[in-house]
């Protein structure tokens, strides 16, 4: 404080002795020397500034019109051998536990599609004839020879680092895929050891928790103009030594900036912001216009403001921008508008972000501006064209599902012996009138099924192919509005269920509605689906404890239920919840959107594990039908019910 | 879905490049190595400011004024050094002010009215510190010019120093550093 006074003072004191000087009233001979020295320091300290100059740091800002990004499924190629890890490849160095998880995948396909048994696979992969390709043949084979390739297999060999092992994880991953698939496509995928996350992940949030009023969040030194003042005195110091009054005065005018940096204060912020919907309750997928009025509450001008606004993480913009920079007078208002898309859920409007600069930008403010808008998207619950692929097992209740029990109905089973008691409308009479022996008639007893849909909503189920799609979650619910919608039109009972993560801080139970049929059950239905917190299109933070879920589900069901899980079967959880429900008596059918890519080897890998699974699963007895991401449910069901002949 | 541009936005972009060919000229009409100078500095300069990276453009800044710096040593008159200064330090201005922008709202946002502000305002500063020292040099021109601005330099830099130091700015700045 003492210091900055004595300066001032200094200061003061140096400048009316310029102005003196300039007047001449004060003859005041500097010496040569001692104007070098002045000079000198001057250069000094300016280059000493300006290799300590930083760019200058604003307040980043995340991307909330983009929705939330989940991951493809095998990222990486560690986490798709994963799937196939056993217990020789426990623990190795990374190349030989590459090779050895490849190793294990090759078995593993051979002794699905293959038509082999385990030891046979294995035996097959030893000695390298489970594929044509004999790179890919030698890399899983500490047996074989690696084959002396051509030319430019040995340039390419020479050329990258490590392109030998790369070129084997390429070829290797593909000859599984082939073998999983089945088909013959030779095209490699791409491997990069480093793969991973994509490296600037901006968020998709301004603020997680909501907020009223104007709230200060931070303030924060850009260095906008740091360094200016120093370019500035290496100048006037060069022209001093110089005696140049040409680059003095050039040196001057960065002094002006450099004081300009520092003269002003970002003005305090109070903000209203108003914003309206074209539609409070749209459809999933519809278009909505946002307005935001962004009036400045306060008696003063704010020179420099930009505002984020705060669109949550189930809306994507798709028209217009949802961001602004503008300066506002004393109670004038700007207007904001675009249009975003909607996706199924709850939506709830994030605080919107504004940053506040003085009008030198030296210093900025980070606001939230709090303005609750609530968007509820309901998924809408249209039957599916073709019949719900249900196992041909019923409850009690008549109804319209064909079991294969035989009994009274409409459609034939069999023929049996005449017992007493077997009402006279099922006798064969025209056997008996052919023969002489009674014999009775018996039909597919159509009773109704009692289904509960069950949604993995894990936080290892938010999967999409890409950034731009779906992901399965989404198409999980969306579903099973469809195939509760179709159930309930056939006379069935359906009731809903979740896995996954609940929010922690509420005490928020798992999704639970027991079967049962009418509209109010249907709106409840549509409802559970739009708000339930498990399935939101926000992918958890934290995981599920499923076990527990799964335990309190089986308390619920009664017996004879059948369940609809849907599932995109990318890890061996959700195989493992499939199986242990069928277990216990509770038929599962398991609908399984896919979202797997087959950019990188990883995701080639994952989605050789995800047929993996479900070939494991059909064995097992339980009908898994395949969901790819381009197809619609109604093709699916349609082609389902084609091919394994109509249980309805 | 519309992904945001975060690239610098066009509108500061141009009017950088223009006033960044202005202090070329302007200090290149004093002398040919001013020139040299003036014209890399505006290349690195407009590379910087086209890929959106601050470094690039404070280096191409950098080597203007020391084109600006270079040429004013060789004039005869001042008139020409001051312009290309303010020039420059518009156009330096300019470029960080379209990179930041774009990096935070982006290119398709509507950032006119904060645009022109952040331009009129570094312009007008450039404009009244060029003045006072353009004046200062003129009517005090027969005195004793050098050693007046020897002893402004001292009082500018102590009274910065006596009113900047309490900045809460200043002081975070230099905390961060460490």
């Amino acid at each position: 404080m003492n210091a900055r006074a004595v300066a001032l003072a200094l200061g003061l004191a140096a400048f009316a002795a310029a102005l003196a000087v300039l007047a001449g009233v004060l003859e005041f001979g500097l010496a040569q020397p001692v104007m070098i020295a002045v000079g000198l320091v001057a250069v000094a300290i300016g280059l000493r500034a300006l290799f300590a100059r930083e760019p200058p740091r604003n307040v980043g800002t995340p991307d909330p019109e983009r929705p939330t990004a989940v991951p493809v499924p095998g990222e990486t190629l560690r986490e798709s051998l994963g799937a196939f890890r056993s217990i020789e490849t426990s623990y190795a160095v990374t190349s030989r536990r590459t090779a050895a998880g490849l190793r294990a995948a090759a078995i593993a396909v051979c002794s699905r599609f293959g038509g082999d048994d385990e030891q046979r696979a294995r035996e097959r992969v030893e000695s390298g004839e489970w594929t044509d390709d004999d790179v890919a043949a030698a890399f899983l084979s500490p047996s074989l020879e690696r084959p002396s390739g051509s030319v430019r297999d040995r340039i390419a060999a020479v050329a990258g680092r490590g392109s030998r092992f790369d070129d084997g994880v390429r070829r290797s991953v593909a000859a599984i895929a082939r073998v999983g698939d089945g088909e013959s496509d030779s095209s490699l995928p791409r491997y990069d050891p480093d793969e991973g996350r994509s490296a600037r992940d901006r968020g998709t949030r301004t603020a997680t928790d909501p907020i009223d009023g104007t709230q200060r969040r931070r303030e924060r030194a850009t260095n906008y103009w740091h360094g200016i003042g120093v370019v500035a005195l290496l100048a006037v110091g060069v022209g001093v030594v110089a005696e140049t009054p040409a680059v003095v005065l050039a040196g001057v005018v960065g002094v002006g900036y450099a004081g300009f940096s520092r003269a002003f204060e970002p003005p305090e912020l109070d903000l209203s912001i108003d914003r309206e919907l074209s539609d409070d309750e749209p459809a999933p997928g519809d278009e909505i216009d946002v307005t935001v009025t962004i009036t400045n509450e306060r008696d003063g001008f704010v020179p420099d403001l930009r505002i984020v606004d705060g669109v949550p993480a189930g809306m994507a913009v798709v028209e217009g921008s949802s961001r602004l920079g503008t300066a506002l007078r004393p109670g004038e208002s700007v207007r904001l508008e675009y249009a975003v898309a909607v996706g199924r859920g709850r939506h709830a409007f994030d605080p919107a972000l504004a940053v506040v600069g003085d009008l030198s930008r030296s210093t900025e403010r980070e606001y939230l501006v709090g303005a609750e808008t609530t968007v509820v998207c309901e998924p809408e619950l249209r039957p599916v064209a073709a019949p719900v692929p249900l196992r041909p097992t019923g409850a009690t209740v008549s109804g319209r599902l064909r079991t294969e029990e035989a009994g009274a109905g409409t459609t034939f089973h069999s023929v049996r012996q005449y017992r007493r008691g077997d009402p006279l409308a099922r006798v064969d009479w025209n056997r008996r009138a052919r023969t002489g022996e009674l014999a009775t008639l018996q039909f597919h007893e159509e009773r109704s099924a009692r289904v509960v849909v069950l949604i993995d909503a894990r936080r290892d189920a938010y999967l999409a192919p890409d950034s731009e799609a779906t992901h399965a979650v989404d198409r999980s619910v969306a579903v099973a509005g469809r195939i509760a919608a179709s159930l309930l039109a056939d006379g069935d009972t359906v009731g809903l269920a979740g896995l996954g993560a609940l929010p922690q801080e509420a005490d928020t139970e798992p999704c639970w509605l027991a079967p049962a049929a009418g509209r109010h059950h249907e709106a409840r239905f549509a409802e559970l689906l739009a708000t339930h917190p498990q399935f939101s299109t926000i992918p958890p933070t934290n995981e599920g404890r499923w076990l527990w879920q799964l335990r309190g589900l089986r308390r619920r069901l009664a017996t004879g239920t059948q369940v609809v899980f849907l599932t995109p079967l990318c890890d061996g959880v959700s195989a493992d919840i499939a199986r242990r429900l069928d277990s216990r008596g509770y038929p599962v059918t398991v609908v399984s959107p896919d979202p797997t890519a087959d950019g990188t080897a990883g995701e080639r890998l994952a989605r050789v594990a995800r047929e993996v699974r479900g070939f494991d699963l059909r064995r097992a007895g339980i009908p898994v039908i395949d969901w790819p991401a381009d197809e619609s449910i109604d093709t699916v069901f349609a082609r389902r019910a084609a091919s394994a002949g109509d249980h309805r | 879905m519309s992904e945001i541009t975060r690239r610098p936005t066009v509108r500061s972009s141009v009017a950088a490049g223009a006033v960044v060919l202005v202090a070329v000229l302007a200090a290149g009409s004093q002398s040919a190595s001013a020139l040299g100078f003036g014209a890399v500095g505006g290349v690195v300069f407009a590379g910087g400011l086209a890929t959106g990276r601050h470094r690039a453009v404070d280096a191409g800044a950098l080597a203007l004024f020391f084109g600006v710096v270079a040429g004013g040593l060789e004039a005869p008159t001042v008139e020409a050094t001051i312009v290309a200064t303010v020039a420059t330090v518009v156009a330096w201005d300019l470029a960080h002010g379209a990179i930041a922008l774009g990096d935070q709202l982006g290119r398709e946002a509507e950032t006119r009215q904060l645009e022109a502000i952040r331009a009129i305002s570094s312009l007008l500063v450039g404009l009244l510190s060029g003045t006072v020292g353009y004046a200062v040099y003129v009517f005090g021109g027969s005195g004793q010019p050098v050693a007046a601005v020897v002893l402004l330099l001292v009082a500018a830099v102590l009274i910065v120093v006596g009113f900047g130091g309490g900045r809460a700015g200043s002081t975070r700045r230099r905390r961060t550093r460490h």
